[in-house]
This record gives C-alpha cells, sequence and structure tokens, in this order.
C-alpha cells in the first residue's frame, strides 16, 4: 500500500513546476523506490541517433546512460529503435555478442538487470525509460505494470510543451541540461581539431572511450581546459593543459 | 459469415490496423465496402468534418460522379449537414418527401435525379465530439430496421475511433517534433557556445552572454545564430566580444 501511494505521488509530481529546473519534475529516486529497483533514467532520442538524458538518478542509472551514449549501442538504443520493451533480468547470462563492448562496463557498474521501457507516441517512439538493479531477476508483474504507467506519463509530460521547455530550448538560466558539458566540449573540440561539431563529439566519445572513462568527465576537462584536442590528430593529449595555448 | 461475424470482423480490423501505423482513408475505403455487404445499401460514403465544421467527404463506397456530386453539396445543406450539427441520427428519409426533404431541397432533388430513393445519415460522435457523419444511399424505398440501425451506427463508431485514434497519433508526432527541436536546439546552443569560447578563448559565460547580446541586437533567434556559429556560416568575429 505504501508503494502505491509512493508511485501516486511520483506520477503526480511528473510536471515539473517552477521549482524545477529539468523537463520532468518527480524526484528520480523516490520514482526509484516506488518500483523497487535502484536508478531509473529518463532519454529523448535525437535526430543523431543518440540519446539525451532528461532525468535519471544520480550514479549506476547516469553511467549507465553515458556508456550507451559513448557507445551508441545498449538496451535503450534496441528499445528505442525498435519501439518495444528490452527486458534484462540478468545481464550476467546474456551473450557476450549482443552488446559487445557494453557489457563488461555495465557489469563494471555493478548493474545486475536492467528493463527499458520505450516512450510511445502511437506507433513511434520518443526515448526510453530505463530501471536498472544491482540485484538480478525478473520485473515482478505488479512492478511492471507501474514501470508502464511511469512511461506513459513520462510520454505526456514530455510532449506538454510550456514555459519549462522554452526555457530549456533557449538555455535561460536555471535549466538545466545534464548532456550541456558534452556538447560545450564538443563546441570547444571542432575548434581545437578544426572539425564539425558532429565529428568532434565522436572524437569526444572515441577518447572516452578508450581511456575507459566517463564521457562526460572528459567533456568537463575539456572545458576546463585540462585537455585539448589541438594539436595531434590522432592522440588527442591527456594530460593536464598540453598542448594548449592556455590563458 | 453471419452479420455478427462480418461485424466482428470489422471491429477487429479496425483494432488491428489501429495498433500500427495505418492509412487512414484506405481503412474507410474498407469500412465503406462493409458497410455495402453488412446494410444492403446501393451506396456509403464517410463525411468529415473541417476545423472550420464544413464537411467533406473523405471516403466513398464508389466513385461514381453522381454519388461524389452529392457529397459535394453536404458541404452546405444535407442530411449529414444536420446530423453533423445535432448529433443525432437521421433515418430513412424518403427523397421524394418535401416535408421530409424540407431542410435540403436541392439536395434531395439531385439525389433523385441520381436514381436514390432513400438517405440515412448517422453521426460519428464519441461522446461530445461530432467528427462526421456516415451516409447511406439506397435505390429502393426502405424503411431501416431497428437492428440494421444499430449496426450502422456500430460502423459509424468504428470509423470515430480510426479518425480519432488517427488525430491523436498525428498529434502526437507534432508534439514529438517539438520536443525534438527543443532538444536540438539546446544542444546547438551549447555547442556554439563552446565554439566561441574556445576561439576567444574565454569561458562559456562569457561566451553565451556575447551570442545572446549579438542575437538581440541583429533581431536573429539565438538557435538560429548558434546553428550558423556551428555549422560556420557566420563569421565569428563579426560578434562583439565583451
Amino acid at each position: 500500500m505504501g508503494a502505491d501511494h509512493d508511485l501516486a505521488a511520483v506520477l503526480g509530481s511528473l510536471r515539473p513546476s517552477r521549482a524545477d529546473a529539468g523537463l520532468v519534475g518527480a524526484d528520480p529516486a523516490r520514482c526509484a523506490r516506488a518500483l523497487g529497483v535502484d536508478g531509473v533514467a529518463a532519454s529523448v532520442l535525437t535526430d543523431s541517433g543518440l540519446s539525451e538524458v532528461l532525468w535519471c538518478t544520480e550514479g549506476a542509472s547516469a553511467r549507465l546512460e553515458e556508456v550507451q551514449f559513448t557507445l551508441g549501442q545498449g538496451p535503450g538504443a534496441e528499445a528505442g529503435a525498435g519501439c518495444v520493451p528490452v527486458l534484462v533480468p540478468d545481464l550476467a547470462r546474456v551473450p557476450a555478442g549482443r552488446w559487445p563492448v557494453l557489457l563488461p562496463q555495465i557489469a563494471e557498474l555493478g548493474i545486475g538487470a536492467v528493463f527499458c521501457f520505450p516512450l510511445l507516441v502511437g506507433a513511434a517512439c520518443l526515448g526510453t525509460l530505463t530501471l536498472q538493479r544491482t540485484a538480478p531477476g525478473p520485473l515482478p508483474d505488479a512492478a511492471m505494470t507501474d514501470a508502464w504507467l511511469v512511461a506513459n506519463a513520462l510520454t505526456a509530460v514530455l510532449l506538454e510543451g510550456g514555459d519549462q521547455r522554452d526555457a530549456f530550448a533557449a538555455a535561460q538560466e536555471g535549466s538545466e541540461f545534464y548532456g550541456a558539458v558534452v556538447h560545450q566540449a564538443s563546441g570547444m573540440i571542432s575548434v581545437q581539431a578544426g572539425v564539425s561539431v558532429a565529428r568532434a563529439l565522436l572524437r569526444l566519445r572515441a577518447h572516452a572511450f578508450r581511456h575507459g572513462r566517463p564521457v562526460t568527465e572528459v567533456a568537463e576537462d575539456v572545458v576546463a581546459r585540462r585537455l585539448s584536442f589541438r594539436d595531434d590528430e590522432n592522440r588527442p593529449d591527456s594530460g593536464a593543459g598540453g598542448g594548449t595555448d592556455g590563458p | 459469415m453471419t452479420r455478427e461475424e462480418h461485424l466482428l470482423a470489422a471491429m477487429v480490423e479496425a483494432v488491428d490496423t489501429l495498433v500500427d501505423d495505418f492509412d487512414l482513408i484506405d481503412f474507410l475505403h474498407q469500412l465503406c465496402d462493409r458497410c455495402n455487404e453488412l446494410l444492403d445499401v446501393t451506396a456509403v460514403g464517410v463525411m468529415l468534418a473541417d476545423p472550420g465544421g464544413r464537411l467533406h467527404l473523405i471516403a466513398a463506397s464508389d466513385e461514381h460522379t453522381r454519388l461524389l456530386e452529392l457529397f459535394a453539396l453536404q458541404t452546405n445543406q444535407g442530411p449529414c449537414v444536420e446530423c453533423h450539427r445535432n448529433g443525432t441520427a437521421r433515418l430513412s428519409i424518403d427523397l421524394r418527401s418535401p416535408a421530409q426533404t424540407a431542410a435540403f431541397p436541392r439536395f434531395a432533388q439531385r439525389a433523385r435525379q441520381a436514381g436514390f430513393t432513400t438517405t440515412h445519415a448517422l453521426p460519428m460522435r464519441l461522446r461530445q465530439q461530432v467528427v462526421g457523419a456516415l451516409n447511406l444511399f439506397d435505390t429502393r424505398e426502405q424503411n431501416i430496421s431497428g437492428s440494421d440501425a444499430q449496426v450502422a451506427q456500430a460502423l459509424a463508431d468504428v470509423a470515430t475511433i480510426a479518425i480519432l485514434q488517427h488525430r491523436t497519433i498525428v498529434h502526437g508526432n507534432i508534439e514529438r517534433a517539438q520536443l525534438k527541436a527543443a532538444l536540438s536546439s539546446r544542444i546547438v546552443i551549447e555547442q556554439a557556445k563552446g565554439i566561441l569560447a574556445e576561439r576567444w578563448n574565454t569561458d562559456l559565460d562569457v561566451a553565451f552572454d556575447a551570442l545572446r547580446g549579438h542575437a538581440r541586437a541583429h533581431q536573429l533567434r539565438l538557435t538560429e545564430l548558434c546553428q550558423q556559429v556551428t555549422d560556420g556560416t557566420l563569421d565569428t568575429t563579426t560578434i562583439e566580444h565583451p
């Protein structure tokens, strides 16, 4: 009964209020508790084919979205492309070939089970709601039903528009965007390396992958000018300030 | 197949097609054919209201000119116009009766010339919303039975659901496009901040202020300006360094 009340409260607070900085209002940690999992994340597909995180619990869920963004593969991409839920109750039993590079990284995050739900608009898919849990095992029927409820409510909230979205689109003060630093870094790298921003983002992702680091962490280094892609086309410096014409 | 089975088949067809991306016009044509089969009438048409409330033919059981003309007439007058306005069915209208066709004499005359004797109009409505009307024509003089009227209304309901569902999907797609546009806008702003900050060797806030200032001064949308910065079509030296 307590969980029911929690879910009702989560659904009730999904719509952002003035105090909220993001496009979704509810506390993701509370949502995760109501669904009986360790973390949740909502991502929206962009025209580039990658997903941008718009709402997530800190830690493993945020990192899970990030490694999928870095590699461009995973349950989220599958759920988004196929408009179907991708339920992985035991990641240890997934054949290594399914997501070759991703699986070991997810294991490192200590995630045992992933449940990915498409955010459906008619026959099309807007993005995904991803639940993750340390303990492997299926999602109980009741939690499955609740997860679909949250997914549908999230879709409605994301589609609603309004002031919050306008503020977000114009990067107004106080409007949060999880992936902002990645795109700022892409802009900087595009100048440093003399390539398009799309290529710059690829370079950033490749660097994060090669060094086994979260892409936002690498992006923060670029923005803080601890890392530059200026000199070396093939191997960007990873040392502090190396190769920059820094201040 | 019995009539109930036919009706059920029409419903199942509707449900099947609605879950996926489907062709509304094609579906409504099929529905008109079903009406012909199930109700033994001569001709069937689905009229849909535009946002201004005017009716337009969206599907018909056949494309004979005489029939199409009859539907075309009903942008102004006819049983469908009344049916759509009032939200109630008008059944077994005798096209030869001046009393029954008092509201649409021109339409009745043309319908008789086209060889029809009887017409029925059923509203396509869901609760308060009337989206259009289903129009049946018969060359014989025929009072529609109670059970036929029910079948006709059931088919009108199927058409209604199809149309409303289709609108929901189309509307959803528009909203989806708007969310994507908001996201793209934000991304391109962040990229442009990065580009300018790197060129000027300043921090991101300075770059952002300069971009906003330039957009305001040149009456450009911020997203538009940032797009020009990221795709290299704007010479960033023209942006005033604060």
